[in-house]
């Protein structure tokens, strides 16, 4: 039994340390003043008006990071499907390959591809449009999909397929009717994993934009060196909002424990 | 079905295949110009030359390299500043991942044995901490560390302050660079920054734990409990041996991700022990402006990094060979 109060003891000092900073920087944005206080004095909801409706700033950076998280997720989900396919059906060397290449991005150091795609899309004059930062998005988390589409096509009972073959179905309406919908969770799953990374994502976004336009992190980052504003926390809540929400609905839509390499025999 | 039927057959689907082909190989185009060009670039940048102003140019030399191992005087003079800063670099992330792992461990072991609602509640909570951009993390533990309201306000006002002082305590966190004369201090020490990066991979050196030890057979664990283990004894002697290889591949993993971070460093390190990753960005759009040198310094942070996550990789396939 004490083994138990120790065990809840130590996960809930875990939660604890994992929310003390979250729990701060939203308390912060409650500040009237300009400064960030823990306790927050003269608290006030005018940092939220600020953010969302009033200061342009913050408007364009959120409109920026909105447009940007939405569609690279969309492009990171159209590069992973063919790849995960190919590796279901066929686990050729060419797949193998190029899922391989589509892992590279996420897996090394950021700021080696942010100076990448910087010289990249200098070399094409593209740096510092809103489209070269959703492509250079989309190359950094196309692995998410790539993870949760191939768990999903793992996931489809052969028995379904060979069924559906003997009774005459052609590889494109098998697809339609067996592999495209038993998947869509794990689609869905992989979309919203590189939705919420896009969002808070900040070295690779601060090479491609070139200070030619502010996502929501980059406008945190440059007021950063000037001194913390209760606005910049109300920016943070948004994030833990949105992030809530994203992984949420993957857990609702979705087998999330599977999804996270738990045993799917003991889904009890 | 008759040879010719059989052949028609061969035909149409050789046909098929044709077709989709042209588009197989502009989706591989695309594939690689996105996630393979860019270090590409990199790396033949980090032989060009800089030019006076801020431009550079195509060139094929070591120079930069060069600079990198032994100082732009060589051999005139010799400095090892880069490879101090390649230290740093290392020097934090070991002792940020392993400190994550030694924590993220025992949590993610107690969440498996937990009910499938609660392991997806938990995983909800972690996924959240883990999508949050450095940039605000470094905000919260900024503001609970700072001297106006943090844990050194906290300290002051409780009267820990006064008490170390009595006690001589206060010398010693002296020492270790975490006061001033007056106060406690955090800002900058790497107590800090190896808290702050040991926060940021937290989360996912619990998700990398996860797979592993939520697939642990319960039944082994109540085997061992029957036969007259403590929960301790079944952690060491069951638990353990069973995910050692994971454990191992997550701190490499773990390494690998820390070795990149940089809003972490700027902030909470001492300028003295800035790390590669800021060097890398101070070079190519920071004060210097000099993209071949920040390339070259981009370059070893790659081989470093692809050499560890190799190591992972090997280690990985190792531990999954059958026995």
């Amino acid at each position: 039994m004490t083994g138990r109060v120790v065990g809840r003891g130590f996960l809930g000092m875990c939660a604890l340390f994992v929310l003390a900073p979250i729990v701060v920087v939203c308390a912060a944005a409650l500040n009237g003043g300009r400064t960030m206080d823990f306790p927050p004095t003269d608290v006030t909801l005018v940092r939220f008006v600020e953010f969302f409706v009033t200061e342009e700033v913050w408007v364009r950076a959120l409109t920026n990071s909105v447009v940007i998280a939405v569609a690279s997720a969309l492009l990171a989900v159209l590069i992973a499907w063919p790849i995960a396919y190919a590796l279901w059906r066929r686990d050729s060397p060419a797949a193998k390959a190029l899922a391989a290449l589509a892992a590279l991005p996420f897996a090394l150091p950021p700021i080696v591809l942010g100076v990448g795609l910087g010289f990249q899309w200098g070399f094409l004059g593209a740096l510092g449009s809103i489209w070269s930062a959703v492509l250079s998005h989309a190359a950094l988390f196309a692995a998410l999909p790539l993870v949760t589409v191939s768990i999903g096509l793992q996931s489809i009972d052969r028995a379904h397929l060979d069924a559906a073959a003997t009774m005459g179905a052609t590889d494109g309406v098998i697809f339609r009717t067996i592999v495209l919908p038993q998947t869509l969770p794990y689609t869905a799953s992989g979309f919203f994993f590189a939705l919420v990374l896009s969002f808070n994502e900040f070295i690779v976004m601060f090479f491609v934009s070139s200070s030619a336009y502010a996502t929501v992190t980059l406008q945190i980052f440059n007021s950063l060196r000037n001194g913390f504003t209760p606005t910049m926390a109300v920016g943070a809540i948004t994030f833990i909002v949105v992030s809530v929400v994203a992984f949420s609905l993957v857990a609702r839509f979705g087998d999330l424990p599977r999804l996270m390499g738990a045993d799917p025999a003991r889904s009890s | 079905m008759t040879a010719i039927e059989a052949r028609a057959l061969d035909a149409a689907a050789e046909h098929g295949a044709s077709v989709r082909r042209p588009f197989a190989w502009l989706f591989a185009a695309i594939v690689i110009f996105l996630c393979l060009v860019p270090f590409l670039f990199v790396i033949v940048i980090s032989f060009g030359e800089k030019i006076e102003g801020a431009a550079w140019r195509w060139a094929f030399d070591a120079t930069n390299y060069r600079r990198f191992f032994v100082g732009a005087d060589w051999p005139a003079t010799i400095s090892f500043l880069y490879l101090q800063k390649m230290w740093y670099s290392l020097y934090f992330a070991v002792i940020a991942a392993i400190v994550a792992v030694l924590v993220a461990f025992p949590f993610a072991y107690l969440i498996t044995r937990q009910s499938r609602q609660a392991q997806t509640l938990w995983l909800i909570f972690l996924l959240s901490s883990l999508a949050l951009s450095e940039v605000f993390i470094v905000m919260g533990w900024d503001i609970l560390l700072s001297n106006r309201s943090g844990l050194p306000m906290v300290l002051r006002e409780t009267g820990v302050t006064d008490w170390l002082k009595a006690e001589g305590y206060f010398d010693t966190l002296r020492a270790w660079g975490l006061a001033n004369p007056r106060d406690v201090r955090f800002k900058t020490s790497d107590f800090a920054t190896i808290l702050t990066m040991t926060y940021l991979v937290f989360p996912y050196a619990v998700i990398l734990l996860y797979p592993g030890l939520s697939r642990i057979d319960p039944s082994m664990v109540e085997a061992a409990r029957t036969m007259g283990a403590g929960p301790l004894a079944v952690v060491r002697t069951v638990v353990l041996p069973l995910v050692a290889a994971p454990l191992f591949g997550t701190v490499l993993l773990l390494f690998v991700y820390l070795l990149g971070v940089y809003v972490a460093i700027t902030v909470f390190a001492d300028p003295a022990k800035q790390t590669l990753a800021v060097s890398v960005y101070d070079s190519v759009r920071g004060a210097t402006l000099d993209a071949p040198f920040g390339s070259a310094q981009a370059v070893i942070l790659l081989l470093t990094a692809g050499g560890f996550l190799g190591a992972s990789l090997w280690l990985k396939q190792l531990a999954e060979r059958p026995a």
